[in-house]
């Protein structure tokens, strides 16, 4: 093995992709490594979480208490949830080894919500971890190319 | 066909009707009476902290740019060129040493005189500089480093209008040992399909956070093994308070001693040893007792007529775009002399409930486009806000307080509103009048 090939990285991306489409937020937190950083900056890349706020900085246990939210059926924002559709594509492997590798991918988000459309375009960077026998997500980095602008709801998962 | 509409009883004592929400000349008329005669809140000093230095900002719906100079002196001035109308500065921020329009390369310093006109003969030998310098509003003045402007010169003195609310932000200032806050971390930009008064009204109302944000509460309190939501039941000891000039608070603090910092409540984030070194240069500072007060203001909820609110750790501003949108924008402030895991703290505890995709903020924000989508209902012609009329009690300074649940402070609000666009002695409906086209006309 040489590290995580393009074609896996393109499956796992999808894969990811498709979790997140159908609303299957069990499934997704499955699909991360416990210590799961889960970054929206604001300003283009972002600065130093430390110095800056970011849309979301999230570390486990804060993606976990925003997944269980979404999930009380008393998150307004998304009652009703927004509906997705995610296109990935331009996937590079930047760095690999047998035990990680990162992963940078353009994408396209579709989201309609009681009758109004969105598009949100931007990069995602994914750090992958070999974790028990598989690809895990150990970070996720959604960079969107209107994180400098208003958005007025974003409360699904990106 | 016009309907002459008596504005003044639009807005009463306990509650206001759904045209001041919905009537496109009705936000003209608060654009002009409130954004353009009144102090408006246009950022901290911080954002412009360096000589150069400058935001680009609006006066209700104009464009302005807020800068500071070589000499350090903050200055506001409208983003028009006074050549043939562009705006001059482009960017949400930057930094120069002078302002150029690019249309046709006109140039000003921060104090806004005209130092730059390109091949200036051809305007003619009695072509005079001086007169084309950047307009700039009336008045400008700094509160503690929050700056605020009035187009009008017809205004009280800063820190009159500011009145009883000075305490409160006094103890937001204080936060920091060495009473300065900075607001550089960023802002979250957020807005909405609808008016700006829902904002305002919901940045200081105690009665709606129990189901607003009940998901946000249970999810924390799982965590934290605490119930937050008796925080807001109606046993709650704290209160809700008409400051005067529209300004409004919910009250964390009156009836209790505060030992610990509680903004971050949602998230024990930092180390006790932070902690501990925190309280221990507060107490230098303040002494124990005032240390404790100004703890107590620590979860605040503050609003300053007519567009800012201070909430947590942030300074929010709230823009009106037109009548049935705004925009919100929130800034969270990082205290000066504070080891960095407080101010990390203070980042990581507003962002979990703040922002685009915080874990409150939208789901208030969904409730304002439910009301604007509920207000088009006719027949159904008022909004309620009579919440503890009975049990309001006066203090000494004229603080008018109940029970943090009451409807308080959107009272504040209204009767300031009413005052500001009716006229001063608006307490009885007045001929203010408005003539409004009739819908479907």
């Amino acid at each position: 093995m040489a590290g995580l090939q393009r074609s896996h990285a393109e499956d796992l991306l999808y894969a990811e992709a498709r979790l997140l489409d159908e609303g299957r937020y069990a499934d997704w937190l499955n699909s991360l490594t416990d210590d799961i950083t889960y970054w929206i900056p604001m300003g283009g890349e972002g600065g130093d979480p430390a110095r800056a706020i970011s849309i979301v900085y999230d570390n486990g246990a804060r993606l976990r208490d925003r997944v269980a939210r979404l999930g009380t059926g008393l998150a307004h924002a998304q009652s009703p949830p927004s509906k997705t559709r995610r296109l990935i594509a331009n996937v590079q492997i930047e760095e690999t080894t047998d035990a990680a590798a990162k992963v940078a991918s353009a994408f396209i988000l579709y989201e309609l919500r009681r009758g109004r459309e969105r598009v949100f375009a931007g990069r995602y960077e994914h750090q992958m971890r070999f974790e028990a026998g598989r690809w895990k997500i150990a970070a996720k980095k959604a960079i969107l190319v209107n994180n400098d602008e208003v958005i007025d709801n974003l409360t699904f998962i990106v | 066909m016009l309907e002459q509409v008596n504005l003044a009883e639009l807005v009463q004592d306990h509650r206001v009707h759904r045209k001041i929400y919905v009537t496109p000349e009705i936000f003209e008329l608060e654009i002009e009476r409130i954004f353009e005669r009144n102090w408006v809140y246009l950022g901290h000093e911080s954002e412009v902290a360096e000589p150069g230095d400058y935001k680009t900002v609006r006066i209700g719906t104009q464009p302005a740019i807020l800068s500071r100079d070589e000499d350090g002196r903050v200055h506001v001035v409208m983003n028009r060129c006074m050549h043939r109308g562009a705006t001059i500065c482009q960017q949400e921020r930057g930094n120069s040493n002078y302002l150029r329009c690019w249309y046709h390369g006109w140039t000003y310093n921060s104090r806004g005189e005209l130092i730059g006109v390109p091949y200036a003969g051809g305007f003619g030998s009695k072509f005079d500089r001086s007169k084309f310098a950047l307009i700039k509003p009336a008045k400008v003045a700094i509160y503690r480093g929050l700056v605020f402007t009035s187009l009008s010169a017809d205004v009280e003195e800063l820190p009159d209008y500011l009145g009883n609310a000075k305490y409160y932000l006094d103890l937001f200032m204080d936060l920091s040992p060495e009473g300065e806050i900075a607001a550089r971390a960023g802002t979250h930009k957020y807005g909405y399909d609808g008016n700006w008064k829902f904002q305002m009204e919901n940045g200081v109302d105690g009665y709606h956070a129990n189901f607003v944000h009940q998901s946000f509460f249970e999810v924390q309190g799982k965590r934290l093994g605490r119930k937050l939501m008796k925080l807001f039941n109606e046993s709650t000891a704290m209160e809700s308070k008409d400051l005067g000039h529209g300004h409004s608070i919910l009250d964390t603090a009156p009836k209790r001693r505060v030992e610990q910092p509680v903004n971050n409540l949602f998230r024990g984030m930092s180390s006790q040893a932070a902690t501990d070194a925190y309280l221990d240069s507060l107490q230098r500072r303040f002494g124990k007792q005032r240390t404790s007060e100004i703890l107590g203001a620590s979860n605040v909820n503050l609003a300053i007529f007519p567009n800012l609110l201070i909430i947590g750790v942030q300074l929010r501003q709230v823009i009106p775009i037109a009548f049935n949108r705004t925009e919100v924008f929130a800034t969270p402030t990082t205290l000066r002399g504070v080891p960095e895991e407080i101010n990390v703290a203070r980042l990581r505890a507003h962002e979990s409930f703040y922002g685009p995709a915080g874990g409150g903020a939208p789901d208030d924000v969904e409730m304002f486009n439910r009301c604007t989508a509920g207000l088009a209902v006719k027949g159904a012609e008022w909004l309620e806000l009579s919440r503890g009329l009975e049990r309001e009690v006066i203090t000494p300074d004229g603080i008018i307080a109940a029970h943090l649940t009451d409807e308080v402070p959107q009272r504040a609000l209204y009767r300031r509103w009413r005052e500001v666009i009716c006229g001063a002695a608006a307490t009885e409906p007045r001929p203010a009048k408005l003539a409004l086209i009739a819908s479907g006309s």
